[in-house]
């Protein structure tokens, strides 16, 4: 039974998503992405890389050329990161507001489903159009990669599931917002500002230097713990890529997911409470 | 004898707090209604009266504050509570987006019907509410009558044992109400409990048994529509009656008419006809006729509404 409302709720999402232009936005932009991308990333360019390590000297021709695509992969996937979930929390911020409008949230919640059902079928429904844009952009990008450089690395595929969990966790706050305030825009201030102030605190290691005193620092750590880790993760990804060591993909995902599970709970209450 | 009710509420309570310790409004205040199984219900209530609210409390997209609600006995906080209830909401909003199948295919599926049910029964129910063939035309294209139509045919898609309607005809021309009105005939005979809140008396009068007026949050009267109606009124018909004086009988809740010799106006009693005879010669006017006639559940509701009073049950 649960299937089928989670299903309809998944559905409805989807059509709104394209009724509204956001899910051929989305994959416009990508597709603008992915041919930006065939034009910057011509092939004699690689061949002619290919060609020149391969003259220069027997000893590491095979692991140059590794590196360079490596190190392309991991600055294109950092990029498609960033592009991605900036674009995914623009598209859907609209998507929780619309559903409370007098009128459509009355019938709704008149069905026999409990406000949480409701609440998360939606945000399935987001999570999923973002999903096939993501599959789309960066399995496209992936393809022209390989095709060009013979190179079929599976780890920039990474990129897809980090993406979406980064956007997954900021559409919790999303979605709160959402509910609390009804303000597509102030849903959207709120994710791309936490967005930009994970950026900052992930520089603790070299601002705590700059800072005079013990509590300044104290609470520069604090709320580094509790912002979800948006610029870490795509440091991570990108550390992956190259085969870096100290990479440390799962703090980031540990830590940004508890913040995700207690806004999303924070907003499932707000929700069952309210008055509409 | 009427053993089960379809919808009932002891005390139902719904008082609006501003914020930062502001001022309480009671929307609805110590409501207590029974509704019986198969019966046609109308809500009546002048504007802000807490009509709606009561009918989102029920549905629950309105927490109370106090009291209870119940739907075929069980808590109606529990959304398997809301299986039997079609719901038609007054300035519904429904998604413009999708077509009227894709629309009755959403909302059927919220109300648990499984996909082979819902496409035999889609077609079934538009053609029910006259739009056989609209059912693939986007909604956006829909005129208001015609989305009301859609919006009853939602209501009514899973079979529902209890239909809660908010002002159904609403933008509906009147071929089209007189037909809403034969669809929910239809229902009622078959055992369906329709709940009617309307500003139109004349649509709840025609259609309903029983009827509940609030005033200010309150239950102000109750009962059958033919109790209520009962018993003989007066129409006295006066002319060169002055300004003040007609705004005089407005103010104590009478129900003043343009007639061909004048104004008629109406009383419920014999005294109160003798007041308004009396009050109109004072003020110079002319009686022209006086006869008995019934009490409309217009007059019912104007001296309800108008007058203060305690709730009042008419068997």
């Amino acid at each position: 039974m649960n299937v089928r409302v989670y299903g309809a709720l998944i559905r409805d999402t989807f059509q709104e998503a394209m009724a509204r232009w956001l899910f051929w936005g989305l994959f416009a932009l990508s597709s603008l992405l992915v041919l930006i991308f065939l034009f910057v990333l011509r092939i004699d360019l690689v061949q002619g890389a290919i060609s020149v390590t391969g003259v220069s000297g027997s000893a590491r021709p095979v692991y140059n050329i590794q590196h360079f695509v490596n190190v392309s992969y991991s600055w294109v996937s950092t990029t498609l990161y960033i592009w991605g979930t900036f674009v995914a929390v623009f598209a859907s911020s609209g998507l929780i507001p619309s559903v409370l409008e007098p009128g459509r949230i009355a019938l709704l919640l008149s069905k026999p489903l409990s406000r949480t059902t409701l609440l998360l079928g939606r945000y399935a429904g987001n999570i999923l159009v973002v999903l096939l844009n993501h599959v789309y952009l960066i399995g496209s990008i992936w393809i022209i990669i390989g095709i060009k450089t013979g190179i079929w690395d599976p780890r920039f595929l990474l990129s897809i599931p980090v993406a979406l969990f980064a956007f997954a966790v900021l559409l919790c706050v999303v979605v709160l917002i959402g509910v609390m305030y009804e303000s597509a825009a102030l849903s959207t201030m709120a994710a791309i500002a936490l967005m930009l102030i994970s950026t900052i605190l992930a520089q603790r290691s070299f601002v705590v230097r700059l800072l005079d005193s013990e509590w300044s620092r104290d609470l520069w750590q604090t709320l580094y713990w509790i912002v979800p880790k948006i610029f870490d993760l795509g440091n991570a990804l990108r550390q992956i890529i190259l085969f870096e060591k100290d990479a440390d993909l799962m703090t980031p995902i540990l830590t940004s997911a508890a913040f995700g599970l207690i806004i999303m709970l924070r907003a499932i209450y707000v929700f069952r409470r309210k008055d509409f | 004898m009427i053993t089960e009710y379809a919808l009932e509420t002891k005390g139902l309570e719904k008082i609006y707090r501003a914020r930062f310790g502001g001022r309480e409004i009671k929307a609805v205040s110590d409501l207590s209604l029974r509704v019986p199984v198969g019966a046609k219900f109308g809500l009546l209530g002048a504007n802000g009266a807490g009509k709606t609210t009561f009918v989102k409390m029920v549905l629950s997209a309105v927490h109370p504050t106090g009291g209870s609600a119940t739907i075929f006995g069980k808590d109606a906080a529990h959304p398997e509570a809301r299986r039997p209830v079609g719901y038609l909401p007054e300035n519904h909003r429904f998604p413009t987006y999708l077509s009227g199948t894709g629309m009755l295919d959403f909302y059927g599926a919220l109300s648990g019907i499984d996909s082979a049910d819902r496409k035999k029964r889609i077609p079934e129910y538009l053609d029910m509410v006259g739009l056989n063939g609209w059912g693939d035309v986007r909604i956006k294209k829909y005129s208001k009558g015609m989305l009301q139509r859609l919006g009853l045919a939602q209501a009514l898609i899973h079979k529902p044992r209890l239909l809660i309607l908010d002002e159904p005809t609403d933008g509906v021309d009147p071929v089209g109400r007189r037909e809403i009105r034969d669809v929910l005939n239809r229902l009622t005979g078959s055992g369906v409990t329709v709940f009617l809140n309307s500003h139109l008396l004349a649509e709840v009068e025609s259609f309903c048994e029983y009827v509940a007026i609030l005033k200010k949050g309150q239950l102000a009267l109750e009962g059958k529509i033919s109790s209520l109606v009962a018993g003989t009124g007066y129409s006295i018909v006066a002319s060169n009656i002055p300004d003040a004086a007609k705004e005089a009988f407005k103010q104590r809740g009478v129900t003043i008419s343009p007639h061909d010799s004048g104004l008629e106006l109406r009383a419920a009693t014999r005294e109160e006809s003798n007041q308004i005879i009396d009050s109109i010669r004072a003020a110079g006017g002319f009686i022209e006729s006086m006869h008995a006639s019934n009490i409309s559940l217009e007059d019912v509701f104007i001296k309800t509404t108008t007058n203060a009073g305690q709730a009042e049950k008419v068997a």
